[in-house]
């Protein structure tokens, strides 16, 4: 598989390590009431969609970024590739 | 014997002979010769013996879809099983034997098989020796595998180089026939980056085969001027003896070169290339494989494709017989009798399943309409074959050509269906094509040299290569064809699958048995899988299974192709990762000097690192292992523990950061102090442990265990992007930069205050117990030195830049002579930790808790961390949870075990009464006993009991007794003094 | 005059050869520091790398030689490399002196080792074990990439038409010497 990096264009997938759903990045607030339960949830449970699927790479072999990777998990058609960072940044994370 | 068939003509160079030996007996042959032209020039038709019947076995085809002609190659420890003649390129002195027979090929004792065929049809062997069991693995299978089977390995280690390698490329040409070389040579005039490979070692594909003319000369000249264009264009990379093996991913091919195999020895160059080849696009021209049809012993040496057959006359001047019979169901068929009769070769006669007129004139053939082969005769080859209309003819060469299927197989590799086209009766590429790819000529079903020239053309046009030259002139040949299969009216057997030995009847009865799938049908006869795939087998099996179901051919479908489209031999898919270079190893930076000092290497990760130092007269590993622990303990022990992972951590939010992925509070660490940290994962489970020290405002420096040095980081990045992308922190490593030595014992002040530079002042006061900073040692040089302790020792940790890591190692020794210091390996650290009761591998095992390791008060509830919230679930916290404990045996003679379980006095030995498990054991030198840890149910409120300690996997069991974890030194009085 | 001293011995001191025509050697002396751009701050940090080298830091994947001969090398949004000739371990030193604060840096002098390769066979050596595309017009003179060679990671760098200087992790230098090494024998000098 090759993964077009936003900053370094199309590089190897051996370069690459896979984590998982990009659904990691939403990691609960430790302090609301029903914590344990969204952590839970955040650590266990996940969708397996035969489809398209955002998921964690990291560019271990690389600039050490991790991605947001959008395949399709049938066909591996990868449609979309960020920075994780910014995706993280986009869906309200900061400090 | 003299080469009796070589004939006029072909590729060949006949004012070059060259000799070479087919099971012993010197042949002859010339430069362009493959194997099998030459022994088919030698008059060689009786070439090896089949997989399951020992059947006499000749030269089928004249290309890698050959399932007969398989022969061990070379000798010795490069001698090559299951090489097919029709692909290995002559060369002198070139040694080849045949395979599968028991005494000599022409009276193989195995040929007894045959004669119980009745009996070993298809899943024979899967009813007959179901039971008893036993004997299936002692003496069934051995006899059946010593019967059945392929050549043989040498069993010596392969001699021979391999590597690997990447290419990239806007357009990798598979095939370099008519359709290949004009695509590549459409897209190379436009400027693009070209690779043309192709298994075969001259390009050209069926045009080398066959007598068609382009552009008024004949069609073998015409490639060899387009190769030779493209061989002068920097832009293009040719690739001759490499095949495309597998399609891949986003534009990613599998193909293997065959550098030297065409050589007697490789010269110390790689003897083949794996190359991994990136492709923004790629056209597949693949040609197509003609396939038989089915009739009585249609095995015989002498039976054989027709393309083939004109295919050894045109291109290798070779008369594959002295009077050859055409049985043909379509046109091209008729072009082997024209081609042969041509070159002076008698044709008797073209036999055609299809009641029409002659396709074309062939004088002195009979034409025989509407009819069919049915039978044949002649003991280890061809002389005789009788028709369904009871005539029988001489021959001792029968062409047949039951049609062409196109070779799509890599158009399947990503999942994609061919489709059935009735007027070629047969297979082409389905519309769903790995992406970037495009077919062209006749493995897209464009059967004639016209279209294929045009098709090579357009396709490239469609993928954006245009080029204003014309196409090339050629014509559309006669291609009708009307599908037969097999022959009903043959009583005898006949064959589909020729190297795995199925037949008709073995379809025949998959179906009355119920395997009607294709993929059953497959695995049941074992059709198609052999090492040829069953490129001659599959379509006419396939047929015949509609044929007995009632459905059509596309309605039953075809197996799916995978790759590799031909053998990838091991040694390739291995390249250089043999023996040390497996995988990259890592030294630590007084390497040499271990090694100059006696020291036993192991391997821990990628690291080398040394376990222990054998002195002159130690009987064994303990001997050396005690003395450094005891002179360690004793007076001053150095040991390199560069292989720590090193983070390097800087930013305003660097302290936060660090708060946040150890489960222990680092807001309040002070510039010049290390402090212990334990990280969890975020499931609640102990992951790493390590010191992290604040070397300055914003600069910290973290170690993590050498194990996941790498992950570690890895987890590092996901928090500083992924959960907090606005902190600012940054991280580098630093494992590699620095050289650092451990120096514990009572006198390792004293050792390093002979070596770091005296206006540090290295007192208890100043630089006391998780205490660092960076200093300078022998004159100037800037070292880091830590004040931490995993011995149990007063002990520092001292850091110099890893060049002078070997130097600094031999100083620290020179300086530690007048305290006999002693270089310790993982061994002695090993048991110095345990007899302090640190955790480490073993016990950060990935099951345990905070809670377990008895640091449960360590994780704050006062601030986010990563595993905070689940590691406080109540499960995780049970009052009977293990805990992390000591273990001594009660006989203290006696060496505890490691992964022992805990049972109590008078419990039996089961699960339900299993209360914790042994982690880690060692022979403590410092008590002269066995001492271990392990985590036992409330282990931290059961000092002094006594428990079994039982280890069904060595059948021991022994007492033990509980102790504190602490074994030395528990008040750590020393680490502090 | 301390009592000990220490010397030096890099990884790959004073290997040298040339194999199908290609030189491959391990410069000296050459020091690597890391340069960090603080968040939000990377404005301030440069104008301080401007001001301190003549030469701003070049895009992603792209090398600049400033006037005192250090390379810059631009690694990712907020990370650069500056590789120069310096023999004494105090490298994070000199360039922290000259950055004034306004970049975190972090020696790495001694983290990476170095192979310079130079000769009209070399991208065919490299064929063998880079994955990246060494095709001048995709990987041009001054272009930079971290990939990964043989399981190492590797920083390659194109310093000319034929010249190329490769940095991988220091303690797996004779792998990586071996890795080279090897690609330059295994290519075929057609």
């Amino acid at each position: 598989m090759i993964i077009n990096h936003p900053l370094l264009g199309p590089r190897d997938a051996a370069e690459f390590v896979y984590l998982g759903d990009a659904a990691l990045i939403d990691r609960p607030d430790w302090q609301a009431a029903e914590a344990a339960e969204a952590f839970h949830a955040y650590g266990y449970l996940r969708d397996n969609p035969a489809g398209a699927h955002q998921e964690l790479w990291y560019h271990e072999q690389g600039d050490r970024s991790w991605l947001v990777v959008t395949r399709d998990t049938v066909s591996h058609e990868i449609t979309q590739v960020e920075l994780a960072r910014d995706v993280a940044r986009a869906r309200g994370r900061s400090r | 014997m003299s080469q009796v068939n070589r004939i006029k003509g072909g590729l060949i160079d006949p004012a070059t002979e060259i000799t070479f030996t087919f099971n012993g007996k010197a042949m002859q042959g010339h430069p362009g010769d493959t194997l099998a032209s030459a022994l088919l020039a030698n008059g060689q038709r009786l070439v090896g013996r089949s997989f399951k019947y020992h059947r006499p076995r000749g030269i089928f085809t004249a290309g890698s879809e050959e399932p007969n002609a398989l022969v061990e190659l070379r000798k010795g420890a490069t001698q090559e099983p299951n090489t097919r003649a029709t692909v290995t390129e002559l060369f002198d002195g070139l040694e080849a034997r045949s395979q599968n027979h028991r005494g000599s090929l022409e009276f193989d004792l195995m040929a007894v098989t045959d004669l119980l065929s009745p009996f070993l049809s298809a899943g024979f062997y899967y009813k007959t020796f179901m039971w008893p069991r036993a004997f299936w693995e002692k003496l069934y299978e051995p006899a059946i595998r010593a019967s059945a089977g392929l050549g043989r390995l040498s069993m010596e280690e392969d001699p021979d180089r391999y590597d690997k390698g990447y290419l990239h490329c806007d357009l990798l040409v598979i095939g370099a026939g008519p359709a290949g070389l004009m695509a590549a040579r459409t897209a190379a005039r436009a400027g693009a980056r070209v690779i043309l490979a192709d298994e075969d070692f001259v390009m050209g594909g069926r045009l080398n085969a066959e007598t068609l003319e382009v552009d008024g000369k004949p069609g073998s000249d015409w490639a060899v001027g387009v190769v030779a264009e493209l061989a002068a264009m920097a832009n293009v990379r040719l690739m001759p003896r490499s095949t495309v093996y597998g399609a891949y991913d986003h534009g990613v091919y599998g193909v293997l070169e065959r550098c030297t195999d065409h050589l007697a020895t490789s010269g110390g160059k790689p003897r083949q290339v794996l190359w991994r080849v990136y492709a923004r696009h790629a056209v597949l021209a693949a040609g197509a494989t003609e396939r038989p049809v089915a009739f009585g012993n249609n095995d015989r040496p002498g039976v054989m494709l027709a393309g083939a057959v004109r295919a050894y006359a045109n291109r290798w001047g070779v008369a594959p017989g002295r009077r050859v019979a055409v049985f043909t169901n379509n046109d091209d068929g008729w072009r082997t009798a024209a081609d042969l009769v041509a070159k002076g070769i008698e044709v008797p006669a073209v036999i055609d399943t299809r009641d029409a007129p002659a396709v074309c004139d062939v004088p002195g053939a009979r034409h025989v309409r509407g009819a069919a082969v049915m039978d044949t005769r002649g003991r280890k080859g061809l002389r005789q074959i009788t028709l369904t209309d009871g005539q029988m003819i001489d021959a001792d060469c029968l062409a047949v050509s039951g049609g062409w299927n196109p070779n799509l197989h890599l158009t399947c590799h990503q999942r994609g269906r061919p489709e059935w086209r009735d007027d070629l009766a047969a297979f082409v590429p389905g519309r769903e094509l790995p992406p970037g790819m495009v077919v062209a000529g006749a493995a897209n079903g464009a059967m004639t040299l016209a279209a294929a020239l045009r098709e090579g053309c357009a396709v490239a046009e469609t993928l954006g290569y245009a080029d204003k030259s014309d196409l090339p002139r050629a014509e559309d040949e006669p291609r009708d064809c009307a599908p037969v299969w097999h022959v009903p009216q043959s009583r005898a057997r006949a064959w589909l699958d020729l190297q795995n030995d199925v037949t008709v009847k073995d379809v025949k009865q998959a179906h009355q048995e119920g395997f009607r799938a294709v993929e059953h049908l497959k695995r049941y006869t074992t059709l198609g899988m052999a090492t040829d795939q069953g490129k001659t087998a599959n379509i006419p099996a396939l047929a015949i299974m509609a044929e007995c179901t009632g459905r059509t051919i596309p309605e039953t479908g075809t197996t799916i192709f995978r790759p590799p489209y031909t053998p990838v031999p091991i040694g390739a898919l291995a390249g250089r990762a043999r023996g040390r270079a497996f995988r990259p190893y890592r030294l630590t930076p007084s390497h040499r000097w271990a090694e100059a000092h006696g020291a036993t290497f192991v391997e821990v990760g990628n690291w080398l690192r040394a376990q222990w130092f054998a002195r002159d007269g130690e009987q064994g590993w303990r001997d050396s292992v005690d003395r450094e622990v005891l002179m360690t303990r004793g007076s001053v022990g150095i040991c390199d523990v560069t292989t720590l992972g090193k983070i390097d951590i800087q930013g305003r939010d660097a302290g936060e950061f660090l708060n946040r992925v150890y489960c222990n509070g680092f807001a309040t660490l002070a510039v010049g102090k290390v402090r212990y940290g334990l990280m969890l994962r975020e499931d609640g489970i102990a992951y790493d442990d390590g010191t992290t020290a604040r070397m300055g405002e914003n600069h910290y420096v973290m170690t993590t265990t050498t194990a996941n040095a790498v992950t570690v980081f890895r987890r590092l990045e996901f928090a500083r992007q992924c959960l907090w992308p606005d902190l600012d922190v940054h991280l580098i490593s630093t494992t590699d930069g620095w050289a650092q030595f451990a120096v514990a014992g009572p006198n390792a002040r004293k050792l390093l205050r002979k070596v770091v530079d005296t206006e540090h002042d290295l007192s208890n006061e100043a630089f006391p117990f998780m205490g660092c900073g960076e200093v300078t040692v022998c004159g100037g040089m800037p070292a880091r030195l830590f004040r931490i302790s995993f011995s149990g020792e007063l002990a520092y940790e001292v850091a110099v830049p890893a060049r002078f890591g070997n130097a600094m190692m031999g100083v620290l020794m020179e300086a530690g002579r007048e305290f006999d210091a002693v270089p310790y390996g993982t061994e002695a650290l090993g048991v110095m930790r345990i007899e302090k009761g640190h955790a480490a591998g073993n016990e950060l095992n990935g099951q345990t808790t905070a809670h377990n390791l008895g640091m449960g008060r360590m994780v704050s509830r006062k601030k986010d961390c990563i595993g905070n919230v689940l590691s406080q679930r109540p499960e995780m916290l049970r009052d009977d949870a293990v805990k992390l404990v000591g273990l001594r045996p009660v006989d203290r003679a006696t060496g505890l075990i490691s992964g022992s379980h805990f049972i109590g006095q008078g419990d039996a030995a089961t699960m339900e009464n299993d209360q914790g498990w042994m982690s880690s054991v060692a022979y403590s030198p410092s008590l002269e006993h066995s001492i271990g840890l392990g985590f036992l149910k409330r282990g931290d409120a059961r000092m002094g009991e006594i428990l079994r300690a039982v280890s069904p996997v060595h059948g021991r069991e022994m007492e033990v007794e509980v102790v504190s974890a602490h074994f030395i030194d528990p008040d750590g009085e020393r680490l502090r003094g | 005059m301390a009592e000990y001293t220490l010397q030096a011995e890099p990884p790959l001191a004073g290997a040298e050869m040339e194999i199908a025509g290609v030189r491959l050697w391990a410069p000296a002396d050459l020091a690597l520091v890391s340069l960090a751009l603080p968040l939000g701050g990377e404005d301030a940090a440069l104008m301080a790398i401007r001001a301190a080298y003549g030469a701003g830091l070049p895009e992603i994947g792209r090398s600049v030689v400033a006037d005192d001969g250090t390379r810059l090398v631009r690694l990712s949004a907020d990370l650069a490399f500056a590789l120069f000739t310096h023999a004494t371990p105090d490298a994070e030193h000199v360039v922290a002196d000259r950055l004034n604060g306004a970049v975190y840096t972090t020696d790495q002098t001694d983290v990476w080792v170095a192979l310079a390769l130079s000769g009209p066979n070399t991208r065919r050596a490299l064929e063998r074990i880079c994955p990246i595309d060494l095709h001048r017009q995709v990987f041009a003179v001054d272009h930079a990439a971290r990939t990964v060679m043989e399981h190492l990671g590797v920083l390659i760098l194109r310093t000319g038409e034929d010249d190329y200087l490769l940095l991988s992790a220091s303690s797996s230098a004779k792998s990586f010497l071996h890795a080279v090494e090897v690609s330059l024998t295994n290519v075929n000098q057609t």
